[in-house]
């Protein structure tokens, strides 16, 4: 039986052109996870499309943006794959302002809440995607809230705050007088 | 026939979770169905990348009562396969017995609620009373009913001693007799057979195209479970089956559910009988390099996933997860369109649906 | 239907399984996580509590003489992460679940404690000396030299260990 290793570089060699590295690890369970950054944004459909082909299943899809791609003007998509228990994950690269990338759901149905999800956190648009309506964030809430200055957990009063503290503290240095 | 739109929920009595569905239904039947989360998005993404590696363990705990347990258990292991931490194997041994433990009360506590939706409510409380044994367990070993607290970076922080060892035991020969009594309860008995039999139905085309994970795909017949797919702790040891059911209604959801909590108690016992003694931890404070990593684990509702991406510093750069609920919500379409409107909820229940958990 | 009613007798004979309380004993097994007690005689203010804890419920404040430690319950969630990596376990839980208050009682749901700091014998900075529980952690069991590191600080504590070289190689 051929490998997961050689299977998936036999399908995206087939898929792509000029073949693309896929980077290896594997765990002391001898668990595979499969890393793999695209050149081109455009290629991830033909990427996709070779892993539907294997068999292989959306496991979930990762849009992030740090502060130094912030800088850079870049943003990046991680779209997880499972090869009967192997994770592949392919990375395209988008630029910060007016990302596109086109929909997965034509051959992956999950893909629908999970490129919802990142249209609504990030400033990220979806080509083709067939009912592009917010996922969980409310319609009344300005989008791209994970690409805000004001973190999202402030935004959300989910931090701790210094007004609290002040409250505990004055309450009991004020016993402590007495 | 007129066709008419029906709300339900996001207030239900029988869900415990806000959700709304928006169901299209001609006279009995379910004809459509729309979906609408979000009622309780609290954000806890982008709060984990405001917290450093060792407040996140608590964080993700968090985010969910009944897997509360697969949340830093596999949040930790994306750390430790980031870092090329290997834990001790006592550690791997005991965080299936963690795992399990919290395994069997949520099989259980979703058993429980089928018996309350179909109106069998002396099951449901004879269901939730067996599961007080492993709340109690629970509580003596973790010194709490719900969040065990039993992870950390490179292992776990707790142990077995011979007096909990041999209690954990006894314990779990309790739960055999009263686990084996309520499977054979759920397959037999003419009351829940009659409401859950036929009802909700999954194929196995379907669940593959929704993508379904956990007891919701094997009780459709897909024979996938990470314990075995991609071995992590000390599945690779262990000596379990991959429970499925071929029927994909609500009945072979249950079953297969009960089938792991039976089976569960059993891994636990192996792990009490087979764990070397040792370190159950590692002694040095982890040195987390930036990069990128995936963890994958079994959750009592299905594949669990944590990607993480650090950038050198002891905050996430990103950690992302997606729980199995996640995709089964979706597969509700499929498994609720062709049925009466009477059994929304015990179809809806029947995903063992954890919004909490869905929406973060 | 049978084998159910075997059940629902059996129950019944069994009577409640419930606990009485509050007018009788509730089930409280050892270690479970309750209230948090701080000792200030085995801190090290190594802070690594106030590190860890992913609600903000420890709180230092450190000034000429003293480090202030304070824990509001209200925001701990009772993980023990900060027993856990607490060398000297200063910070414990404890078995006591009785948390239940009055709104206007919850600020002062709190642990505190002072850790004096004191002069290095040798340079004068002020310092924490080393606790006592720090002390057999590392060296079991101390004698008089061992003693007088508790009291230097680091800097000083390194001088005199190479002077102690110096004597070696000599």
């Amino acid at each position: 039986m051929q490998d997961v290793i050689s299977q998936v570089k036999e399908a995206l060699d087939g898929a792509l052109s000029p073949s693309v590295a896929i980077d290896w690890k594997c765990d002391f369970k001898g668990v595979k996870t499969g890393w793999c950054k695209l050149p081109e944004s455009d290629q991830l459909l033909a990427a996709a499309s070779a892993i539907s082909t294997m068999g292989g299943r959306l496991s979930t899809v990762t849009a992030y943006l740090a502060e130094k791609y912030r800088k850079q003007g870049r943003r990046e998509i991680a779209y997880h794959f499972d090869l009967d228990g192997t994770t592949l994950t392919l990375t395209i690269e988008l630029p910060l302002e007016k990302a596109r990338v086109a929909s997965l759901t034509p051959l992956f149905r999950n893909a629908d809440w999970n490129e919802r999800e990142f249209m609504e956190l990030y400033d990220i648009d979806v080509i083709g995607h067939p009912d592009p309506r917010r996922l969980f964030i409310d319609e009344t809430i300005e989008p791209a809230v994970f690409d805000g200055l004001i973190p999202y957990s402030t935004l959300i009063n989910g931090a701790s705050s210094k007004t609290l503290w002040e409250a505990v503290m004055a309450q009991n240095s004020k016993e402590q007088g007495k | 026939m007129s066709s008419y739109t029906i709300p339900v929920g996001p207030l239900h009595v029988a869900l415990e979770e806000p959700m709304y569905f928006r169901v299209e239904a001609q006279g009995e039947m379910v004809v459509g169905l729309d979906i609408t989360a979000g009622h309780v998005h609290r954000g806890i993404e982008a709060l984990a990348m405001t917290r450093n590696f060792y407040q996140n363990i608590t964080l993700t705990e968090r985010l969910c009562s009944l897997c509360s347990n697969s949340h830093p258990s596999t949040y930790c292991m994306a750390l430790e396969n980031l870092a090329s931490i290997r834990i001790p194997e006592r550690a791997e041994y005991l965080r299936v017995i963690a795992d399990e433990i919290k395994r069997v009360a949520s099989n259980l506590f979703n058993c429980a609620i089928l018996g309350h939706i179909i109106g069998f409510d002396s099951l449901f409380k004879h269901v939730m009373e067996t599961r007080e044994i492993m709340q109690d367990v629970k509580e003596t070993i973790y010194g709490n009913r719900m969040d065990l607290a039993a992870n950390c970076i490179g292992g776990v922080k707790y142990d077995l001693d011979e007096e909990r060892s041999k209690y954990l035991w006894q314990q779990m020969e309790r739960m055999k007799k009263h686990l084996d009594e309520i499977y054979a309860l759920y397959c037999k008995n003419s009351f829940v057979r009659l409401r859950t039999e036929g009802v909700g139905v999954l194929s196995k085309e379907d669940a593959l195209r929704f993508a379904v994970v956990g007891p919701v795909a094997r009780g459709s017949g897909i024979d996938y479970d990470v314990r075995q797919k991609s071995p992590y702790a000390a599945y690779d040891r262990l000596d379990f089956e991959v429970q499925t059911e071929n029927g994909g209604d609500v009945l072979c959801r249950a079953k297969v559910r009960l089938r792991e909590a039976q089976q569960a108690v059993r891994l636990i016992q192996q792990c009490v009988t087979d764990m070397p003694a040792g370190p159950t931890c590692i002694d040095t404070p982890p040195e987390i390099p930036a990069g990128e990593a995936i963890a994958k684990s079994e959750a009592p509702r299905g594949e669990l996933i944590y990607y993480l991406r650090t950038d050198g510093s002891d905050i996430p750069e990103r950690l992302k997860w997606r729980v199995p609920s996640y995709m089964n919500w979706d597969a509700l379409k499929s498994m609720l369109v062709g049925d009466k409107i009477s059994d929304i909820a015990l179809i809806v229940n029947s995903i063992d649906p954890c919004i909490s958990c869905t929406e973060r | 239907m049978f084998s159910f009613l075997k059940i629902l007798v059996r129950n019944l004979i069994q009577g409640p399984s419930t606990d009485p309380f509050p007018f009788g004993e509730t089930f409280t097994p050892e270690g479970l996580r309750g209230r948090v007690r701080f000792d200030a005689s085995a801190c090290v203010g190594c802070r690594m509590c106030e590190h860890v804890c992913a609600g903000g419920a420890i709180r230092f404040e450190q000034s000429e003489s003293e480090l202030r430690f304070t824990l509001w319950h209200n925001s701990c969630t009772f993980c023990g992460l900060c027993q856990h990596y607490c060398k000297t376990k200063a910070i414990v839980l404890t078995e006591d679940w009785h948390l239940s208050h009055r709104q206007e009682e919850k600020y002062a749901m709190v642990e505190q404690g002072t850790v004096p700091l004191a002069p290095c014998l040798g340079c004068g900075i002020s310092m924490i000396p080393v606790a006592d529980e720090l002390m057999r952690v590392a060296y079991r069991e101390t004698n008089q030299d061992i003693d007088r590191l508790r009291r230097l600080c680091p800097d000083c504590r390194r001088k005199l260990g190479i002077k102690g070289v110096q004597r070696c190689k000599m």
